[in-house]
């Protein structure tokens, strides 16, 4: 079957004086390859920033796809998700399969690691199963050949029957050669459909036979599928196949696997592999000269150190606190600069614009403190999410990534997970939104889901504000004591909730582990740039719509109705004053303090803000002079240069973690004296602890909820963390405050 | 003796594969195959899991998925 598309211009041809009718052949080509194999730089290299990612529907992973004109043809590249098989048990397995039988592309491009042929070819041999013309990129080439590799390309040219291509998509070799044979149907010597290989006489026996019934039985069958691969499918049992033609307990099948079965036992799917490994080994042997000694690996002597019994550990939490580190502490003064920016130049601008159309006084207020204030809520994230972007993809870029998760998987096991979940939960210190992105590095759903549910219990930095506020009003003799149990609380918390959720939610076999350890490869910079761009610019997208209007809802329920005098009658005050009562068992059952946890929503830091707002009466507002115009924009200039100044200091800085250290919020805190002292008439010390329990494990923010809705594309997961960790957090303020009470810690 | 039982530095090859549903085929998907040679290379610091060599490549499992594997000790 030929299927290529032809797209014919509708454009009369007479009109433009030119009598041949202009055609644009289109093809589709579908990159599949193992993970590893270099496929994501090949189509970096190949496509570049033409490169669309998004998601499989329905699913978590990645898609990559690209169109643009090659020589006239216009190609369109569906990136695969990366597979060392395609049977029908990984989620990633089941989308390339259901793409390639489904959607039948025009042509396969087989991304190969040279210099790991034989495990690479089992794949290969089952993409040749599928019909469809397969062109082989031989990647990595430079780096088989350094290693003394001698690989015969015209051999297995002949005898796969496939074009094989040498490439080397770091050094950019060979891709015009790979891009030209796979248009090269255009000149009339299509792409032909591969060797049929020979899988023995007794599994070639059983698939005619099962052919011969189905051409009387299911005729459709044989057209709706490619031939060769249904047969090979039903010969090997596969469910999937089984269910969707309903072939599952057929006499059909079993009188023609009867001797198949006698002769190779029941297991059928596994003797299939036998085969198209031996395939894959047999193949292997017949193009591959390796040289007699192989020189110890860069690798092995990288693995020597890195996963050292002893040093093992230490260096892996190297590695962590320097990601932490670049992540939180390079993106922060960036960070600070935006908000200032929002909070000062940017509101005073467009203060003065309302004013000059005698804007009325609430539109101002809602373009400032809802709109701008909104805007800049996504935008502070930008920098830190394109820096956790830019390490999660170096980590798996290069190879360390696997590493990580074998040095950690012990201990993240015994809790349920895995071991590349350490890296989220890492991350949730700093902040839980790069956070629940960075679980996309789990290829399990199971694993991915439980992470991202487990994140939040990760105390980040926009709760300390409100630690140091209550900290300050209520134990400023022991804060540190204070400050350090709530962490320890939520990563105790964090295991008990991995073991509930294990024994609930995720019942049944823990995923598996079973993982290549790739040999260390330096990622190319310009596939770091692509990922980490379109990461960040996807989260601009489509988390800033859902986060400004959530800022906007919050000022309408804090501001309206409109010229109210006490904050206690705005929406706010009301919804506030509504759930005080389910609170009061917690002591902290106010208004006030309901109102402040609602407005948290948004960003829990927010909470403190609200406090301020509510407690603190408005008469001692500054009524600073307003900057100019001019001034504005010096400080607009000298603030980047300065944030730009503090980024480079943080990453030389050895010590410390800078954006977890309270030394600036102290700095801060002396502006909130008049809280404190507020504070201090509202709460008793038991019902302080008791509320900064309560901030440390109620709902997501916001912006949380929105990367967890868009990481899995589906409001469950969100649904469920804010369930458990309401219920949580009201749990233990209750037993922190009534517990103390009992204990003689006064009410 | 089944590879989860080999030490560092020790060789094997597989005799039986005891897993069955899609954890044995993952494993003969990365070819972990009966009468393939198998190198046990290192143990992560913790103790689990277990890296090995194997089809020229290197391949991580934990110990309770190699434990089903059984193999004849080579060297």
């Amino acid at each position: 079957m030929n299927g290529q598309t032809v797209v014919k211009e509708q454009e009369s041809p007479m009109k433009r004086g030119n009598l041949r009718p202009v055609e644009q052949r289109v093809v589709t080509i579908a990159v599949a390859g193992n993970p590893n194999a270099g496929k994501s730089t090949l189509i970096n290299a190949i496509a570049g920033s033409r490169l669309h990612v998004g998601n499989w529907p329905g699913v978590t992973v990645e898609k990559k796809e690209a169109s643009f004109d090659y020589q006239g043809t216009k190609i369109r590249l569906v990136d695969l998700p990366g597979t060392y098989s395609l049977s029908p048990y990984t989620q990633e397995e089941i989308i390339a399969r259901d793409y390639l039988v489904e959607e039948r592309p025009d042509l396969i491009l087989n991304v190969v690691d040279a210099t790991n042929l034989e495990r690479n070819l089992y794949l290969t041999v089952q993409l040749m199963e599928l019909g469809i013309p397969v062109v082989m990129a031989l990647n990595i080439y430079d780096e088989a050949q350094a290693k003394g590799y001698r690989i015969d390309v015209a051999q297995m040219e002949k005898m796969l029957g496939i074009p094989v291509i040498p490439t080397s998509a770091t050094k950019k070799t060979g891709l015009d050669q790979l891009l030209e044979v796979a248009v090269s149907g255009e000149k009339g010597q299509q792409v032909a459909a591969p060797h049929q290989l020979n899988y023995g006489e007794d599994i070639e026996a059983a698939a005619e036979l099962i052919a011969g019934s189905l051409r009387n039985s299911h005729p459709g069958l044989l057209e709706r599928y490619p031939t060769r691969w249904l047969l090979l499918k039903l010969v090997e049992g596969d469910a999937e196949v089984q269910k969707t033609t309903n072939l599952t307990d057929q006499s059909l099948l079993s009188e023609a696997l009867y001797h198949l079965r006698r002769a190779h036992g029941e297991d059928l799917e596994a003797v299939l592999a036998e085969v198209r490994y031996s395939l894959a080994t047999g193949l292997t042997r017949e193009v591959l000269k390796k040289p007699e000694l192989p020189r110890t690996e860069v690798t092995e002597k990288i693995d020597r150190i890195v996963l050292h019994r002893v040093f093992g550990i230490p260096i892996f939490l190297a590695a962590m606190w320097i990601m932490f580190k670049l992540t939180f502490d390079v993106s922060k003064p960036l960070a600070d600069w935006i908000s200032t920016m929002i909070a000062g130049p940017f509101k005073h601008w467009a203060e003065a614009l309302l004013g000059l159309i005698h804007a009325p006084e609430w539109t101002v207020s809602l373009a400032t403190d809802g709109i701008i204030a909104g805007t800049g809520n996504v935008l502070v994230f930008v920098p830190m999410i394109f820096a956790m972007m830019f390490f999660i993809t170096f980590l798996e870029g290069s190879g360390y990534m696997a590493r990580a998760a074998f040095v950690m998987d012990r201990a993240m096991h015994a809790i349920g997970l895995h071991g590349k979940s350490f890296i989220p939960m890492l991350l949730g210190f700093g902040c839980n939104v790069p956070a629940i992105y960075a679980t996309r590095t789990l290829e399990n759903p199971r694993d991915k889901a439980l992470t991202a549910l487990l994140v939040p219990l990760m105390s980040c930095g926009a709760r300390l504000p409100v630690y140091v506020v209550f900290i300050g009003a209520f134990f400023p003799k022991n804060g540190g004591t204070v400050l350090w149990s709530l962490y320890v609380m939520g990563i105790v918390l964090a295991i008990v909730m991995g073991f509930i959720f294990k024994k609930t939610l995720f019942r049944g076999d823990a995923p598996m582990f079973i993982m290549e350890l790739p040999p260390y490869r330096v990622p190319s910079l310009k596939s770091l740039m692509i990922h980490t761009w379109e990461k960040g610019k996807h989260f601009l997208v489509k988390a800033g719509t859902y986060v400004l209007a959530v800022s906007i809802m919050v000022w309408f329920l804090l501001n309206l109705p409109w010229g109210v005098e006490h904050k206690r009658d705005s929406y706010l005050g009301q919804v506030g004053a509504a759930v005080a009562p389910a609170l009061s068992p917690l002591g902290f059952g106010s208004w006030e303090a309901s109102s402040s946890l609602i407005a948290g929503l948004v960003a829990k830091e927010i909470v403190v803000g609200t406090m301020g707002e509510i407690y603190v009466k408005k008469a001692e507002e500054k009524k600073a002079e307003k900057p100019t115009f001019a001034q504005d924009l010096q400080t607009a200039g000298s603030g980047l240069v300065k944030a730009l100044g503090e980024s480079v200091n943080n990453v030389t800085s050895t010590f410390g973690v800078s954006s977890l250290s309270t030394a600036e919020d102290a700095e801060k805190l002396a502006e909130r004296t008049p809280l404190r002292e507020e504070l201090k008439k509202q709460f008793t010390p038991l019902a302080a602890y008791a509320f900064i329990t309560f901030v440390l494990l109620y709902m997501p923010c916001v912006v949380a909820a929105v990367a967890m809705v868009q990481e899995f594309g589906t409001w469950k997961w969100y649904g469920i963390a804010f369930g458990y960790q309401m219920v949580l957090a009201w749990s233990m303020a209750l037993l922190v405050y009534q517990g103390g009470k009992l204990l003689g810690f006064g009410g | 003796m089944n590879l989860a039982g080999l030490k560092p530095g020790q060789k094997g090859r597989i005799v039986s594969i005891g897993a069955i549903g899609p954890l044995k085929r993952r494993l003969m998907d990365m070819g972990v195959l009966v009468g393939e040679e198998v190198k046990v290379v290192k143990v992560a610091p913790m103790g689990d899991p277990i890296e090995v060599f194997i089809k020229s490549y290197n391949l991580s499992l934990r110990k309770n998925e190699a434990e089903g594997i059984a193999v004849e000790v080579l060297a």
